[in-house]
């Protein structure tokens, strides 16, 4: 092999490079934030009384959760618009993010809730508090505190795994280095520094997400 | 004894750089490699009809893979398939995965400036088609249109440059999603081979698709690694017998009802 290195080309694609990883972490934060919102509702709505509501969440934990992510995000961009919803690129690649991530998130969710012990739960009713109070002061804030390491290594996977929405024509990282080494045939290059951006994220991602931790569960305790 | 073996310490390290400098005798050259080995791998697409397609038991077959197979039994080797995706074709060949990628690559001055084309074995033509309620005529009609392009093809590198400003270009990496895009209505329009278009239209009657404009024609043929002279002196040597005796054009014939046109040599 004589290959010659040529990371001249690189540089100059360089803006259209950050602008891809602009909307990766775009994406990727927003699934954060609503995967969340979402993993919550459902763990609330596992302990929910109704057994229809149980079997719902159960059945949608286990539907996503036991099929790939790129089915998935093909089911929302090319087989939503046969019945009439027609989803952008990038709209689609949320909602599929959102819906992926709420389902693992939820299963993670549920474990720092069962790690509560019963006899706190049983004092909060002892002392007249509602559901909806027990569930957001006395289960759901110490349960998310516990799982909070693998809540965050689920959202770095997210990041990392949102590269498949290029399928779609998404134009996030991925996209733009396919694109780029297809036209300028330079895969290697584009290819290697994508890898740096991608762990340069995820760094970012793991120390953004270290400071929401320290900021929500640290200084709100010492206060 | 000591101081010996001293003297012969210094001389070994002295001798080092012209121990590592030497030249090898002479590099084998990856023709002599095929032909050492037995064995030909050639990467081709099996994802675009008809050049390259999987036949109903699964097994590679199309144009390009005719050639690949008459190609290697008159060189009296092995023949053995990389099958690559459209984007894979040229980094598959670079990375040492495969010697010759036969994969309808059109011949355009860009790709040249990484790999080295051996001369063409076919022609094929890029259009714009899609379903007949899309009112396409001109490529002014473009603008506020979706088209679907795939990455890495002629189209990518056609496309662009022919469709005024306020076209909207949305990029796949595969044929089945491209096409998947304009059967769901998410682009208006896609570019791609005629033969692509052809067989879309006569799988999805229902959607009376229909060509709307002619982009390009381009000549294909099979690269190699740059360097790999010997190699490409060898398939230039085969495709000119096979252009005169008809084996070429009998293969174009067969997979796409078209007779070959006169092909250019280089």
């Amino acid at each position: 092999m004589n290959y010659v290195f040529q990371f001249n080309v690189v540089w100059d694609h360089l803006p259209e490079l950050f602008e891809g990883a602009l909307l990766t972490i775009q994406l990727s934060a927003t699934a954060m934030a609503l995967g969340l919102c979402v993993a919550v509702v459902c763990a609330y709505g596992k302990s929910a009384r109704p057994r229809p509501v149980r079997w719902v969440v159960a059945a949608y934990v286990e539907l996503i959760r036991n099929t790939p992510f790129l089915v998935q995000i093909f089911i929302f961009y090319f087989s939503l618009p046969v019945i009439g919803i027609r989803l952008t690129a990038n709209t689609a690649a949320l909602a599929a993010m959102t819906i992926n991530l709420g389902a693992y998130a939820s299963e993670i969710v549920r474990a720092g809730i069962e790690a509560i012990p019963h006899g706190q739960i049983e004092a909060a009713h002892a002392l007249g508090l509602k559901r909806l109070q027990i569930f957001r002061f006395i289960i759901i804030f110490p349960a998310l505190k516990t799982v909070y390491p693998a809540l965050a290594s689920q959202f770095i996977l997210l990041m990392l795994s949102s590269s498949v929405v290029s399928t779609i024509s998404a134009v996030e990282l991925t996209a733009i280095t396919n694109s780029l080494a297809s036209t300028t045939f330079r895969s290697f290059e584009f290819y290697f520094v994508a890898t740096g951006l991608y762990l340069a994220m995820a760094l970012g991602f793991r120390a953004g997400l270290s400071a929401i931790y320290w900021v929500v569960f640290r200084r709100g305790r010492a206060a | 004894m000591k101081i010996a073996l001293r003297f012969v310490a210094v001389a070994m390290l002295l001798a080092m750089p012209a121990i590592l400098a030497a030249p090898p005798a002479r590099a084998e050259s990856t023709l002599d490699k095929i032909l050492k080995e037995k064995k030909i791998r050639v990467a081709i697409d099996v994802g675009n009809p008809p050049f390259g397609i999987l036949d109903k038991d699964g097994q590679p077959d199309g144009s390009d893979v005719a050639v690949a197979r008459q190609m290697a039994k008159d060189m009296g080797v092995e023949l053995e398939f990389v099958q690559v995706p459209s984007t894979g074709r040229i980094p598959a060949l670079l990375a040492g995965r495969a010697d010759v990628t036969i994969a309808s690559i059109s011949v355009t001055s860009d790709r040249a400036k990484t790999v080295m084309y051996c001369n063409p074995n076919g022609a094929l033509q890029i259009v714009i088609f899609g379903p007949k309620s899309i009112a396409i005529k001109t490529p002014a009609d473009l603008v506020g249109k979706r088209i679907g392009i795939m990455r890495a093809t002629l189209e990518e590198a056609t496309v662009p440059k022919m469709a005024p400003q306020g076209t909207n270009i949305v990029w796949f990496d595969d044929i089945s999603a491209t096409i998947q895009a304009m059967l769901s209505g998410q682009v208006d329009a896609v570019a791609m081979t005629s033969f692509a278009g052809k067989t879309v239209a006569d799988g999805n009657p229902d959607k009376q698709i229909e060509t709307k404009l002619p982009v390009t024609t381009a000549f294909y043929g099979p690269i190699v690694r740059p360097s790999d002279f010997e190699l490409r002196q060898w398939i230039n040597t085969w495709l000119f017998l096979n252009n005169q005796n008809g084996t070429l054009a009998s293969i174009y014939k067969k997979y796409t009802g078209l007779d070959l046109p006169q092909l250019p040599v280089f």
